[in-house]
């Protein structure tokens, strides 16, 4: 069994053989706190000076406290989400321990990490007046001016803050 | 000619349906579609997005089957969209400039039938009662997506004229990423039409505005192709509804746009040789439910923009491909 863990972890077993190791993971402790336990000696050995928190249980904690937010439809959706659930349960608290670690270890590699986030998070720049062009194009074919008419082009004529003090005309009517 | 008839036939047929029965949400979504188009009316409406509001005019006229627009900014520089059926000119920076030219358009751009199966396959909708907007009442419907790659769109329809009163845009954790709503409306009645014979160019000259060189090649050439560029992961139901090559005001070169729609939002992706301007900053941006992702693809800029989550444009432009010749 042990064997198996750590053929997992060099990423040298079949997929097949993977699943059932992670299907007997999910029913048997042991199995668990040995992954634990490989992880633990791998990333010792990689890095001793930083290694004094587990995040694992922490992140599975806070995990079960979310809301699930999808419906389940049926069995067999439900079954296939559970493995998305735990799967993703699992990326995420790899995640949370890279995050961490690559802090720890280089200050270069953080802002790479910092980046990749911010992409996922809903952009904060401010398209540009140069673009409206671009939106201009675009609104011509959306769905969005057959609904709104007119109105959905108030997008494209948006203005920013700073351009709209220096260029406004103080004469303008 | 025939087809206008099929169409007010259809219209008639929508207003009858309306008293007669109940309606699904995609029912008034129909009814909204060809109210807006069809309906003679005069308000402001406040337009939210981000953390800003902006307070703009609307007239909207309908004379000898034609379609007259006028949208006028009252909050900060003076901004006017006037459009006529398919042309539209934009009045900033003290510039009159036309837009769009799009002869092919329809007079009343109408969701169709496809349309709407694509809608109802993509998004779960629903009614949600009767509310007042701008002293109307309202039938709520909601758009909910079936996925995370859209976003919610809620619309207020008007019971009587069918004019959409308000529409707002849902993030997924329901945050209001933009809304139109009309906070004075007058439906019919006596509106102003004095500014009607502006919107032919003729008089936009004659009123003495500034035509910059460039204007005039502003008048914009449109042809229909088949250049060759695909897209992989568009979400699911994002049908392509146009591709054209066109030109575009300051690009020295024919820009490529491909358009898909899902019904309720578009995507658009447009290519053009990278003439390495400066201006042309690489990255995410958005406006309100507008998310635009800019990109260098070996000597191409790809441009994507849409009412869509970033993601998604982020997800389309990184599947963009040449496949062709």
């Amino acid at each position: 069994m042990k064997n198996e863990i750590s053929a997992m972890m060099d990423g040298e077993l079949f997929e097949d053989e993977a699943e059932s190791l992670l299907g007997r993971n999910k029913n048997d402790s042991s199995i668990r706190k040995n992954w634990a336990v490989y992880h633990l000696i791998g990333d010792v050995l990689r890095q001793p000076e930083h290694i004094h928190c587990d995040l694992s249980s922490k992140v599975r904690e806070r995990l079960r406290d979310e809301p699930t937010v999808v419906a389940p439809r049926g069995r067999a959706v439900k079954q296939k989400m559970r493995t998305f659930a735990l799967s993703a349960a699992a990326s995420l608290s790899a995640v949370g321990v890279v995050a961490w670690m690559s802090l720890q270890i280089s200050p270069e590699v953080a802002p790479q990490m910092a980046m990749q986030q911010s992409a996922l998070r809903p952009a904060s720049m401010q398209i540009r007046t140069n673009s409206n062009d671009y939106l201009m194009a675009h609104q011509e074919f959306s769905p969005s001016t057959v609904m709104n008419g007119s109105a959905s082009y108030i997008r494209t004529v948006s203005y920013t803050r700073e351009e709209a003090g220096p260029q406004s005309n103080p004469n303008e009517k | 000619m025939r087809l206008h008839v099929a169409f007010y036939g259809v219209l008639l047929a929508l207003v009858a349906h309306a008293h007669a029965e109940e309606k699904s949400a995609l029912d008034w979504l129909g009814v909204a579609a060809i109210a807006g188009h069809q309906t003679n009316y005069s308000g402001v409406f406040v337009y939210q997005y981000n953390d800003r509001v902006e307070t703009s005019n609307l007239i909207h006229v309908t004379e000898a089957g034609s379609e007259y627009e006028k949208l006028v900014s009252l909050d900060g520089p003076k901004r006017e969209i006037i459009r006529h059926d398919g042309q539209v000119w934009s009045y900033t920076h003290h510039q009159m400039v036309q837009m769009d030219s799009q002869q092919e358009r329809s007079r009343f751009p109408f969701l169709l039938p496809e349309q709407l199966a694509a809608l109802s396959a993509n998004y779960q909708a629903k009614l949600l009662g009767i509310e007042r907007v701008a002293g109307y009442n309202a039938q709520v419907l909601l758009f909910q997506p079936k996925d995370n790659l859209r976003y919610t769109h809620k619309m207020w329809v008007h019971t009587d004229s069918g004019l959409l009163l308000k529409a707002a845009v849902l993030s997924e954790k329901n945050q209001v990423a933009e809304q139109y709503a009309f906070t004075q409306l007058q439906i019919g009645g006596q509106i102003d039409r004095s500014w009607l014979k502006l919107s032919d160019m003729a008089g936009l000259h004659d009123k003495g505005l500034h035509h910059s060189p460039e204007t005039d090649k502003t008048a914009k050439e449109i042809t229909r192709i088949n250049s060759g560029w695909v897209a992989d992961m568009l979400p699911t139901g994002f049908k392509k509804t146009m591709e054209i090559l066109r030109e575009m005001h300051g690009k020295h070169a024919p820009v490529t746009q491909m358009v898909f729609s899902d019904g309720l939002s578009a995507i658009s992706i447009f290519i053009e040789p990278n003439d390495e301007d400066e201006d042309d900053v690489e990255g995410l941006s958005s406006r309100g439910a507008v998310s635009l992702y800019r990109k260098i693809l070996d000597k191409n800029l790809i441009t994507v923009v849409g009412e869509v989550p970033p993601r998604t444009v982020m997800q389309v432009l990184d599947s963009v491909r040449f496949n062709g010749k």
